[in-house]
């Protein structure tokens, strides 16, 4: 266990490439693009926790089993919010009162 | 020298492989039921956001953009530090694991500082939800909701970066006795996940609310 899992290159290129998006994403902000500015912030937050989770945590270069618990966890807070939001985002699409 | 009773291979492990495995898997697990702790807080911001979406936006314009664009920043310098400091404990180099975890300190420390200066500049401003909020105009209690989610989750990571302070200082007083080398270093690589955690939680609290009213200020 002497070698690095992960090589002081590639820990460098993914630091940049966060700041990067971030900086990205500030820029993004500063527009004005309605409901599209929460949603490609979101998108892109999702880009930079993926680099973090890969590289910086070591995911990638992980065994099956902690892939299959990553993505559990994520596939859980899916069934959460998709659910949580199908319920709030379809009411009122029937014509029934307090539906 | 190591430990000779750390380096050892606990009674219910077959081998120093195993162990370290078991540790690793062990601490996903925990860190996925933490994203189910925040899961839950984020999606009730969603249903919220989309009940009173103007409020929530007047709220979000009410931020310190630069102050949060800034504060992500160092926290992604201080996920740099923690990673380096990973590196050199897994090749055994222990003055340098000694430096990169005070640099991660300091940055989470410096990430702590801006983020308590910007609730004391909320609280000058009114904007304390139940001690001292006024806002005027007919968006004023969606704008009051947008605050209490905004205190209760930049609050709890806050919370999860004083716990994670806390742990990098024992990983640092444990450095200094020599209890890391380059085949045993697991509570380095542990404590490394959690940071890492913490900083991609707050990637997503910028990103719900710094950004979408930063266009409106």
């Amino acid at each position: 266990m002497s070698q690095p899992t992960v090589s002081i290159k590639t820990y460098t290129f993914t630091w940049l490439a966060l700041l990067g998006l971030t900086l990205l994403t500030s820029l993004i902000g500063l527009l004005d693009l309605g409901l599209f500015n929460l949603v490609t912030a979101i998108v892109i937050a999702g880009i930079k926790a993926s680099l973090i989770a890969f590289f910086f945590m070591h995911a990638f270069y992980e065994s099956k089993l902690v892939r299959v618990v990553l993505a559990g966890g994520v596939l859980w807070f899916l069934i959460l919010i998709s659910l949580t939001l199908g319920d709030y985002l379809t009411r009122g699409l029937l014509p029934f009162p307090g539906k | 020298m190591a430990d000779p009773l750390e380096l050892a291979v606990r009674e219910q492990f077959q081998n120093p492989v195993q162990q370290r495995e078991t540790s690793m898997v062990g601490m996903w697990v925990f860190l996925i039921t933490e994203v189910m702790l925040f899961g839950g807080l984020f999606t009730g911001f969603a249903v919220y956001r989309m009940e009173y979406p103007l409020g929530f936006d007047l709220g979000s314009a009410q931020m310190d953009f630069k102050m949060g664009a800034i504060n992500t920043a160092v926290l992604i310098c201080s996920s740099f530090a923690m990673a380096l400091a990973v590196n050199s404990a897994e090749r055994g180099r222990k003055l340098r694991l000694a430096g990169f975890l005070v640099l991660t300190i300091v940055l989470g420390l410096l990430f702590l500082g801006i983020k308590f200066d910007e609730y004391y500049l909320h609280f000058l401003d009114h904007k304390a939800p139940g001690i001292n909020f006024y806002q005027s105009g007919p968006q004023a209690s969606s704008i009051e909701m947008f605050y209490v989610f905004y205190y209760i989750m930049t609050g709890l990571h806050a919370l999860h970066m004083f716990v994670g302070i806390g742990l990098l200082s024992v990983l640092l007083l444990r450095t200094g006795l020599g209890s890391f080398s380059a085949e045993y270093h697991t509570p380095v690589e542990i404590t490394g996940l959690y940071w890492h955690f913490v900083d991609t939680v707050w990637v997503f609290l910028f990103a719900i609310f710094y950004i979408p009213g930063a266009h409106m200020r």
